[in-house]
């Protein structure tokens, strides 16, 4: 596996705005001169509320979008250049995955690997032995000939990850990563991520919504909603910053525009609650959704 | 035996186009079967579909139904058309992909009934197909042309299936990770959409425009029944198809039933018991 240099910069986003065109309308500005340098090697957390930018600033890492104005580079390349040279390896969200579809996990780890090869050329053992090494690294190697639909959403979340490793990548993505796994489950991904790194020396970079997968193991953080209203280390992530960043989505749910930043503060530290960064009656509080990656049934 | 009388008796020739046709397009129509059933696209197929009702209509009103190859031509542009049509209008945001296929697919019957109708007075020296036949479809219908026309444009289906295994399947699976994969997600979707079509055509003539969808259906549920592996879904759903088609065709035969209703009654059967067997195996 390849490993970037230290100090190098692994992805660079300039000054960069984005705004999706709407029919007969004035176009619906998702970023504003958004700018973020992460080094080879580094875990950056990008955290921002439902419509605060993040998926489409991971579609513009991924050269699915254009920016409106800046620019993007990832490994010294733009972003389409570099997702063509399998330097990107992208997790999406596992729902966005067809669960009844009939493969195992190391099948689907193996389609990963021989998307591009010629039509024309069979399974190779080069390809098999790499399959098995994705596997093995993200410790899901007892449950590699298991149908995708039987695992659980802890197990599953591995064998993508395994997927995105298939293509030997430099730079990882991850959205939402821990939507629908519980807390012990979130703990071994957390671990998971952090020994990637360290054997792989992958730079990483995880969006979610949720302010404890973000916080913990990451270098850095950048708050999104439309414009970066913070990048740094998660120890400066005070409530106040918080309260900033997610106050559209808690105005939209109490229905007050002005309301409480204490309040909005509250809900969106850490430190208010055990399970989750929200707690009950917050915007993202998650307690009583089923979780469906339980802890049993991982290895 | 009737079906043994038939195919070897003095009208075999009469016969052995069209059970030839039917086994073709089984084959087919059961291999696509797997991605239709697993990407959810049968309501598409059934738009499409019926689309060729509308297709047979443009045939029709400019008398050319004596000609298999320029009648086929033209449903197929009519049904690809109408295919592009839906997934254009399933794309804009104020319109549900149901919704879509519904307007087509009524707008094209409707076209389809209006052209057939004026083709009668139009061309009264021509032999305008009638509703039955379009809409069910018979194996009587296929001369030997048309199974040649039909085994050509399967070949043209199973060798652009299996250039594109890898993106299409990786599509399938996963489309915003295949995407990010470097998968032209958009173009791999409009040949999804052609191999759909392409099938549904070849499919129209033994089975008819309604029961068209059922070999784009039933095979693979009934194999995704059975199996949670890849390979052997697709053997079995394969398997199911041809079966259900030489089933049909006995069925057909010896109870002189119409061969297209025949042939998915019995797609049905073998589903039924597929599921009963399933079910029955999950309790023990």
């Amino acid at each position: 596996m390849h490993t970037e240099p230290a100090n190098e910069i692994a992805i660079d986003i300039r000054d960069v705005s984005f705004a999706y065109p709407r029919s007969g309308g004035t176009p619906l500005v998702a970023l504003e001169h958004v700018s973020i340098q992460v080094r080879a090697g580094e875990r950056l957390g990008i955290l921002g509320p439902n419509g605060g930018g993040k998926s489409t600033l991971l579609k513009l890492m991924l050269g699915l979008l254009t920016p409106g104005s800046g620019e993007i580079l990832i490994c010294g390349r733009p972003p389409h250049e570099a997702r063509r040279a399998r330097r990107v390896g992208y997790v999406p969200q596992r729902v966005e995955a067809e669960l009844a579809f009939p493969i195992s996990a190391r099948e689907a780890v193996l389609m990963a690997i021989e998307l591009g090869t010629p039509p024309w050329a069979g399974r190779s053992r080069g390809s098999r032995d790499l399959a098995s090494e994705c596997l093995e690294r993200v410790g899901a190697n007892a449950f590699a000939d298991r149908p995708v639909g039987s695992l659980s959403g802890g197990q599953l979340q591995r064998v993508m990850i395994a997927r995105a490793l298939g293509r030997r990548p430099r730079v990882l993505l991850m959205d939402e990563p821990t939507v629908g796994i519980d807390p012990s489950g979130q703990q071994r991904f957390g671990e998971l991520v952090s020994r990637l790194r360290t054997e792989l020396g992958l730079t990483i970079v995880i969006v979610s919504h949720d302010v404890r997968a973000i916080a913990a193991g990451c270098d850095r953080v950048a708050c999104l909603s439309r414009t970066l209203h913070y990048h740094d280390a998660p120890a400066g992530l005070t409530p106040a910053v918080l309260a900033e960043v997610f106050k559209h989505d808690l105005a939209a749910v109490f229905g007050d525009v002005h309301m409480d930043a204490h309040r909005a503060a509250e809900c969106a530290t850490p430190a208010h609650s055990h399970t989750h960064a929200h707690g009950p009656g917050c915007p993202h509080d998650h307690s009583t959704r089923p979780h469906e990656g339980s802890a049993e049934g991982e290895t | 035996m009737n079906t043994l009388r038939y195919l070897t008796g003095g009208s075999a020739d009469l016969f052995w186009p069209g059970v030839l046709t039917l086994l073709i397009v089984a084959t087919v129509c059961s291999l696509l079967s797997v991605v239709v059933v697993l990407k959810r696209m049968a309501f598409v197929g059934q738009g499409v579909s019926h689309a060729g009702f509308g297709g047979v209509g443009i045939a029709a009103a400019l008398g050319v139904t004596t000609s298999a190859p320029v009648t086929l031509s033209i449903v197929l542009a009519f049904c690809i058309a109408s295919a592009f049509l839906i997934a254009a209008l399933s794309r804009r945001r104020d319109t549900e992909p149901d919704t879509a296929i519904g307007v087509v697919l009524v707008g094209a019957m409707a076209l389809g009934s209006v052209l057939l109708h004026l083709a009668h007075q139009w061309h009264p020296a021509e032999r305008v197909p009638g509703w039955e036949g379009v809409l069910f479809g018979s194996i009587l219908f296929s001369g030997w042309a048309e199974a040649m026309w039909s085994a050509g444009v399967a070949a043209i289906i199973l060798a652009l299936a299996t250039w594109f295994r890898r993106p299409v399947l990786a599509w399938a699976f996963d489309e915003s990770g295949a995407e990010a994969m470097g998968v032209r997600v958009g173009a791999i979707r409009s040949l999804v959409l052609v191999l759909i079509t392409l099938a549904i055509v070849l499919a129209m003539k033994v089975v008819g425009v309604v029961l068209a969808t059922a070999l784009l259906v039933l095979p693979a549920a009934t194999a995704l029944s059975l199996s949670d592996r890849w390979r052997p879904v697709l053997i079995l759903s394969v398997l199911c198809g041809i079966g259900g088609a030489a089933a049909g065709l006995v069925l057909s035969f010896e109870a002189d039933w119409p061969s297209g209703a025949a042939v998915v009654l019995s797609l049905v059967g073998i589903y039924a018991i597929a599921r009963i067997t399933r079910t029955s195996s999950a309790r023990r």
